[in-house]
């Protein structure tokens, strides 16, 4: 019996743990091999240089640029979805709507849209000639408005944030459906018994049973945030003048742009030391609800 | 099923508090009950109509590309995209069907979206029925291990795929877009079947051993057969994750007849800088097969991505 449990054991594992092993944990290892050398791309000959790249990356303007970037990002990609996430939860809720499958199925149609069709879209708001958001400003304020808003520094990177969270939004409030589902209607019933109104039911009670779903939400923005390439790589490609590059932009640019393979695994290499510590502080966080909860 | 199966996971995910995933659904419409014999409430209608203005806002953009889509350019150009069309404008579907590169782009998406589905739900079987049903010493640190895979940003191992595909003369192939995708989908597809079958009681398992089945038999027979609801649940994610997927195709092809369709329409954008309405038209083509899923799949598709809500 034991025996063939071992045998059972081996003969299922190998298939799926080779692919998992071969494609995705040795070339991560691989990385940090070639983040040591300075391999261009093409040239099989290539030296190793220590931790040159290191040296030059966190001296690399460009490089703190990408940090400060991915910051902003990450914090905008954390509040912008997780507050929308929580209000669309609420409201639907809040009262037995009517339709409220559909307004679900609304809130989270963006989810199943590529980010290239995303980018695509929101590339067509931002249009400064005809783009729908011009054309509100125009409305509204009654004069013509050509602002070209993926264009300009200072905004380009906050417009691809608000095309990011757009898409992103239903998925918040999908997670959050399912966390008011584990709020018990005796609850709210006894605190309406106690005679507390709607909005002290909500911050009193709801809220507070939501933090397991809150941890998750804000898990996935942060761990999403640092793979935020392919909607801004649509809309922007990292400009102008990198205002909107991200780690993940600037790593795909220094590699495949400029053919800078060492250089661009060091910076992979950072890239998977920073997830590694969010990674280990999400687990331990929940860790901490597993003790308080149960 | 889905519900229970959705509870289960995010126990294992970590989410303890929350239940099924899909009970969400069934909540979200029964939510906090208006009191019976009280005077007229008018709340119910206020959240109504905040949540139909939220609802327009939220489908304005998508409505924009349906509507450029069935105008022609000109009309665009003089400042009409947001106006609905008097008569059926089709000439931006005919001409984007027509272009022969976006039926290369179709079947190329579909020779890799279809096989790298099933191979890694294949794999996420194997592993999930070992990891939930044969544990063994150290195999929970194993299991973690693998599934941590999917949190990671995928650029972390672009360069030495590159670097191993181009040695292995494979580059503009489609082989390295579906190996990848099966390798990356091991991750998700290992940790919802295992949470799925730990949902099938273990008695079931002993008593097919007793009567004489092996471990495979177990597998195809009792597991596979009662967890149908868990491999739509994967079928419709990893389809639409596939198939929308955009970086693979963009490192590792070089020829327009090995694009996929999400490069390819960004490949075309060249071709028609100024044609909005077909732009319009090629993403809502490109677009079809996944939402197609969404629309049939909805259930599965909200139930797995809040289960595996990890990836995205």
């Amino acid at each position: 019996m034991n025996r063939h449990a071992v045998f059972w054991r081996v003969a299922l594992l190998i298939a799926p743990l080779s692919v998992f092993g071969v494609f995705v944990v040795w070339p991560l290892l691989d990385s940090f091999y070639y983040s040591f050398t300075d391999w261009n791309g093409f040239n099989p000959n290539y030296r190793f240089i220590g931790f040159e790249n290191f040296a030059r990356v966190v001296t690399d303007r460009l490089f703190t640029n990408a940090i400060l970037n991915t910051v902003v990002w990450m914090v905008l990609a954390l509040l912008l979805p997780t507050l929308g996430g929580l209000a669309l939860a609420l409201l639907l809720d809040s009262y037995a709507v009517r339709g409220a499958n559909v307004f679900k199925s609304i809130f989270y149609l963006p989810i199943c849209l590529s980010a290239v069709v995303v980018g695509q879209i929101w590339v067509w708001i931002y249009q400064p000639d005809w783009g729908l958001l011009n054309s509100f400003v125009e409305a509204v304020t009654g004069e013509p408005e050509t602002f070209a808003w993926l264009a300009k520094p200072q905004s380009a990177l906050y417009s691809v944030i608000v095309a990011w969270s757009w898409q992103q939004m239903g998925l918040s409030m999908v997670i959050f459906l399912a966390g008011l589902t584990a709020v018990p209607a005796d609850l709210t019933e006894a605190a309406s018994i106690e005679g507390a109104n709607g909005w002290q039911k909500t911050w009193h009670v709801v809220l507070p049973m939501l933090r397991p779903a809150t941890v998750v939400v804000v898990a996935l923005s942060v761990i999403n945030s640092l793979k935020g390439f392919d909607i801004l790589y649509i809309m922007t490609a990292g400009g102008p003048f990198h205002s909107s590059d991200t780690l993940a932009m600037f790593m795909y640019n220094e590699s495949f742009k400029k053919y800078k393979m060492g250089y661009g695994s060091a910076i992979s290499v950072i890239l998977f030391l920073l997830t590694l510590a969010i990674i280990f502080l999400y687990f331990r966080q929940l860790r901490k609800l597993d003790e308080i909860h149960g | 099923m889905v519900d229970r199966n959705g509870s289960r996971t995010n126990a294992a995910t970590g989410a303890q508090a929350i239940p099924g995933a899909g009970a969400g659904a069934a909540a979200a419409g029964g939510g906090g009950g208006v009191g019976v014999g009280r005077p007229f409430n008018p709340w119910p209608a206020v959240v109504f109509v905040c949540l139909s203005v939220l609802a327009l806002l939220f489908l304005a953009p998508t409505l924009g590309v349906i509507l450029s889509s069935l105008k022609s350019t000109r009309e665009i150009a003089f400042g009409a995209l947001w106006t609905i069309p008097g008569s059926l404008y089709l000439e931006n579907f005919r001409e984007v069907l027509a272009h022969p590169s976006v039926k290369t782009y179709f079947v190329n998406t579909f020779l890799v979206t279809v096989p790298a589905t099933a191979g890694s739900i294949g794999l996420g079987i194997l592993a999930g029925y070992v990891f939930s049903k044969l544990p063994f010493r150290g195999s929970e640190l194993l299991f973690l291990v693998v599934v941590s895979g999917m949190f990671f940003p995928p650029q972390i191992i672009l360069i030495p795929l590159f670097r191993m595909f181009s040695g292995l003369g494979l580059l503009d192939t489609l082989w390295p877009m579906i190996i990848v995708h099966v390798a990356m989908g091991v991750p998700i597809c290992t940790l919802l079947m295992r949470n799925f079958f730990a949902t099938v009681p273990n008695a079931l398992r002993e008593a097919a051993i007793v009567e004489g089945a092996n471990e495979w038999q177990v597998l195809t027979r009792v597991a596979l057969p009662i967890s149908l609801p868990a491999l739509a649940v994967l079928a419709t994610l990893q389809f639409t994750w596939i198939w929308n997927d955009f970086l693979w195709p963009l490192i590792f092809t070089q020829s327009d007849e090995k694009r996929t369709i999400m490069l390819g329409i960004v490949s075309l954008k060249g071709q028609y800088s100024v044609a909005w309405g077909i732009q319009g038209a090629l993403s809502l083509v490109a677009s079809l097969p996944t939402l197609v899923v969404f629309l049939f799949f909805q259930r599965y598709f909200i139930a797995g991505m809040t289960m595996g809500a990890i990836k995205g």
